[in-house]
């Protein structure tokens, strides 16, 4: 597992990541709201509307783009689309300075900094804390540069690195303050999960105590009670007959059918029967190749959240779970629902997409008629 | 691995990232506005102030009294620290204004930078506590003793300065109040949509835990198959060919053999009472193998009287060597002999002793199937088995010259190599590589971990 250094909110809480977004869509409003009104507050300054109204739109399509990269459709968020919220808002920098060059008489006013820091902030937990401490420092850099621009026509009367130091402050304290919470957030997560993993370790002895009598009651076991009776039969008798050859073929063909069953299903089997026989929804699975053995730890549960939740309450009234020929070096597992007497939102589904997302399964949620359908792709 | 954070504990684990998420903030705010002040202690030239130079070094220390503060309240926080910077902060902002706003200064109003940076620090002091109610309080006095500070600085100068309707001197500082704004909206966003996603969090860490008891529970299952494939099913297959009449002698034998180590127990429970053992510091495990052995010998007491010189040899080293406990590979040896077969044991087989039991259980169960299935299969009567030991891997050798096999063409129903082997070796993290070619011979190589303990 990566560190703390690359690993975001995100990632290792995606529930948290998930309920993060709307935040990112207050943050994009409102920092188009700030530029709309502070541009119209120091409208005296503005030389070049033109490049006042591209400063506005370079503003608002960075925060667009924040909003957009961070939906859970599109988890999990990437450098790259930060690095292109950064670049845009600091082009809306650049506009602003460039709109009220020569006549910037404030700039406590400018909103160029402070929309990249405003930005920064409504991303991290979207983002690692070296991420955002590397984009917050490259975004002060610029407008310190700009600030430096800006001492000349300014009316206080002060050293041009003051212009610079509070241009950048306006940008590195929000994206110190990004940093910090990512930071701790998934330091604090990773702690936790450490410590039960650490836990369910140390109880993993007693877990299979408890699992290994139940499993006596399986198919195979079921069957040994059969087998193991017939061959004590046979160990003391003093002849075959035609019927014990008999009855040794019938034990032989359902115990290597047993046996075949045994070896080729899944935990997905296991899941499957538990959660047809404890919540009474039928729930198949198409698994020739055991594919779903090939599935990492937390992909699995993944899939089992989602696989519980829609039986849960009878949302579904069945679930088909299919593998599909890896192909291209991508696998697809495709879970269709019927809906059953349950609310089966599509909106709530999205929440466990998103969640796949973080765990490597790229999630995709359709419906076929009255079914729901969710395909899965991750790379084979 | 476990996903995300259960919701007992997510609420304080955010409510702290985001209590040092605004120190941070605070500390860069007051960091900036000190290297402000010192830059205009250096340049002399300071917002319009007489006696620049001076001015600048009392603002500095001024932000200085309150960093300091805040540092104190970071590293020991608690209420009365958060009451102290709260005052600290009030009277610096007093102070500020009072020295910032007199006459000449470069700044037409309050709502200005200077004043903005320690406010917003004060803002976002970050208190006691780490419930979203108790971080909004503090913030809002923080706002409310800074902007209450400053109107009284500028009341007590000059009582026409302030106005109402925002055209003196009083301005209310935005950017500290849009900083409350932020804080206010942030927590108060974090506790609603905590409480929302509660159940389906709840769902994620159950699914969890589903998951890897299914792991366990399929884990067994194939312990299981394999049991029942080594044991009855070729048992069965002899009773149904080999028709009506007198039971053979050593097909009696070999069912009384294997009964012996099943009937009674449980393939799975085994397993799990060695752990148990384990648990209670008894320290007398007593692996299946160890059974397997000890029925073994009940029988036909471990002479390798059938073996050759080299493996008699080795088998006798091995029980010089340790006084208690079956020899390494001995039942699977016994079993081969029993079946007919010559074995050659050749290596070191007391090297098996350096691997957890329940792995060593695995490994010899493995090597007895190699050695069914050359009994089965090959149509030879002797075969070698070579003990490799290593650093970090142990391996076990089953080689014959019989009739080999295709090996990408094995059935799907040849449960033997699968299961008893295979599936065997690699629930112990090991590895397992079948050389065969028809007419040529088979090879095996078994290979399990040194390090590290059983499933």
């Amino acid at each position: 597992m990566r560190g703390t250094i690359r690993m975001t909110q995100q990632e290792v809480d995606p529930l948290g990541g998930i309920a993060a977004v709307p935040l990112v869509g207050a943050g994009a409003i409102g920092t188009t709201t700030m530029a709309i009104a502070l541009t119209w507050w120091h409208r005296e300054e503005i030389n070049s509307p033109a490049a006042a109204i591209l400063a506005i739109a370079l503003v608002a399509v960075a925060g667009l783009v924040a909003w957009v990269s961070a939906l859970p459709a599109r988890a999990p968020f990437t450098l790259e689309r930060l690095g292109l919220v950064v670049l845009l808002a600091l082009g809306g920098a650049v506009a602003e300075y460039v709109s009220t060059i020569g006549r910037d008489r404030y700039l406590y006013d400018d909103f160029g900094p402070l929309s990249v820091g405003l930005l920064l902030l409504a991303l991290a937990p979207f983002c690692s804390w070296v991420a955002l401490l590397v984009a917050g420092t490259l975004g002060a850099v610029v407008v310190a540069i700009l600030g430096l621009g800006s001492a000349g026509p300014a009316v206080t009367a002060a050293p041009a690195l003051s212009f610079a130091l509070l241009n950048a402050v306006a940008v590195f304290a929000p994206a110190a303050a990004a940093a910090a919470y990512s930071a701790s957030v998934v330091s604090e997560t990773l702690a936790w999960q450490r410590r039960t993993n650490a836990v369910a370790l140390e109880n993993e002895a007693a877990l299979r105590t408890g699992i290994a009598r139940s499993v006596q009651q399986g198919r195979v076991s079921v069957l040994s009670r059969e087998v193991l009776p017939f061959l004590a039969q046979v160990m003391t008798a003093d002849r075959i007959s035609v019927a014990d050859a008999d009855r040794a073929r019938e034990l032989a063909d359902a115990l290597r059918r047993a046996l075949r069953a045994g070896i080729e299903s899944t935990w997905l089997d296991e899941l499957a029967s538990s959660t047809t026989a404890m919540r009474g929804v039928p729930v198949t699975v198409h698994d020739e190749a055991a594919a779903a053995a090939r599935l990492r730890v937390e992909q699995r549960a993944a899939i089992t959240a989602l696989i519980v939740w829609l039986a849960d309450e009878r949302r579904a009234a069945a679930i088909t779970i299919a593998f599909a020929t890896p192909t291209k070096g991508e696998s697809r597992i495709t879970v269709t629902a019927r809906p059953g007497a349950g609310a089966l939102g599509r909106r709530d589904i999205d929440r466990f997409v998103a969640v796949a997302r973080a765990v490597g399964l790229r999630g995709e949620v359709s419906s076929t008629g009255e079914n729901i359908r969710v395909e899965f792709r991750h790379d084979a | 691995m476990t996903l995300g954070l259960p919701e007992h504990l997510a609420g304080a684990s955010l409510g702290r990232a985001l209590t040092r998420a605004g120190h941070s903030a605070a500390a860069v705010c007051l960091l900036a506005a000190m290297a402000i002040a010192a830059a205009s202690v250096v340049d002399g030239r300071a917002w319009g102030l007489p006696e620049p130079r001076a001015s600048a070094m009392l603002v500095l220390l001024l932000l200085a009294a309150q960093a300091a503060a805040q540092a104190a309240l970071m590293r020991w926080p608690n209420v009365t620290l958060t009451v102290v910077t709260l005052v600290v902060g009030g009277g610096v902002a007093f102070a500020l204004t009072e020295l910032i706003m007199q006459p000449g200064s470069d700044f037409e109003s309050t709502n200005n930078a200077m004043l903005a940076l320690p406010r917003v620090a004060l803002v976002l002091l970050g208190g006691a506590g780490f419930g979203s109610r108790i971080a909004i309080t503090w913030a809002a006095l923080g706002w409310g003793i800074g902007e209450a500070a400053t109107l009284l600085a500028v009341a007590l100068n000059d009582a026409a300065a302030v106005d109402w309707s925002g055209a003196g001197v009083w301005v209310p500082n935005v950017t500290a109040a849009a900083a409350l704004v932020i804080m206010t909206i942030v927590r108060t966003f974090d506790g609603i949509s905590r409480r929302s996603a509660a159940r389906q969090e709840a769902g994620l860490y159950r699914a969890t835990q589903q998951t890897r008891e299914l792991a366990i529970r399929h884990d067994y299952e194939l312990r299981a198959i394999a049991r029942l494939h080594d044991t009855a099913l070729s048992h069965l297959i002899a009773v149904a060919t080999a028709g009506s009449g007198p039971i053979a002698e050593r097909l009696r034998s070999d069912i009384r053999h294997d009964l012996a180590l099943i009937v009674g127990r449980d393939w799975a429970i085994d397993h799990a009472d060695h752990e148990a053992d384990d648990e209670v510091g008894q320290g007398t495990r007593r692996p299946a193998s160890s059974a397997r052995a000890d029925a073994a010998r009940g029988r036909s007491p471990l002479a390798a009287s059938t073996l050759t010189a080299t493996a008699a040899d080795a088998a006798g080293t091995v029980d010089a060597e340790a006084d208690t406990g079956p020899a390494p590979l001995a039942d699977a040896i016994d079993v081969a002999r029993h079946a007919g077969l010559e074995v050659h044991l050749s290596g070191d087989p007391s090297a098996l002793r350096r691997i957890d039991p329940a792995r060593r259980e695995a490994l010899e169960a493995a090597v007895a199937q190699c050695l069914m299935n050359v009994v089965r299969h090959a149509g030879v009567d002797e075969v070698e088995v070579a003990v490799g030991p290593g650093d970090s891997e142990l391996t076990v050798a089953v080689v014959d010259g019989g009739a080999g096999f295709d090996v990408a063409g094995v059935p799907p129903d040849r449960i033997g190599l699968r299961t008893s082997i295979r599936g065997r070796i690699e629930q112990e993290g090991g590895t397992v590589q079948v050389w065969s070619r028809p007419g040529v011979g088979t090879t095996v190589l078994l290979s399990v971990p040194v390090e590290g303990v059983g499933r």
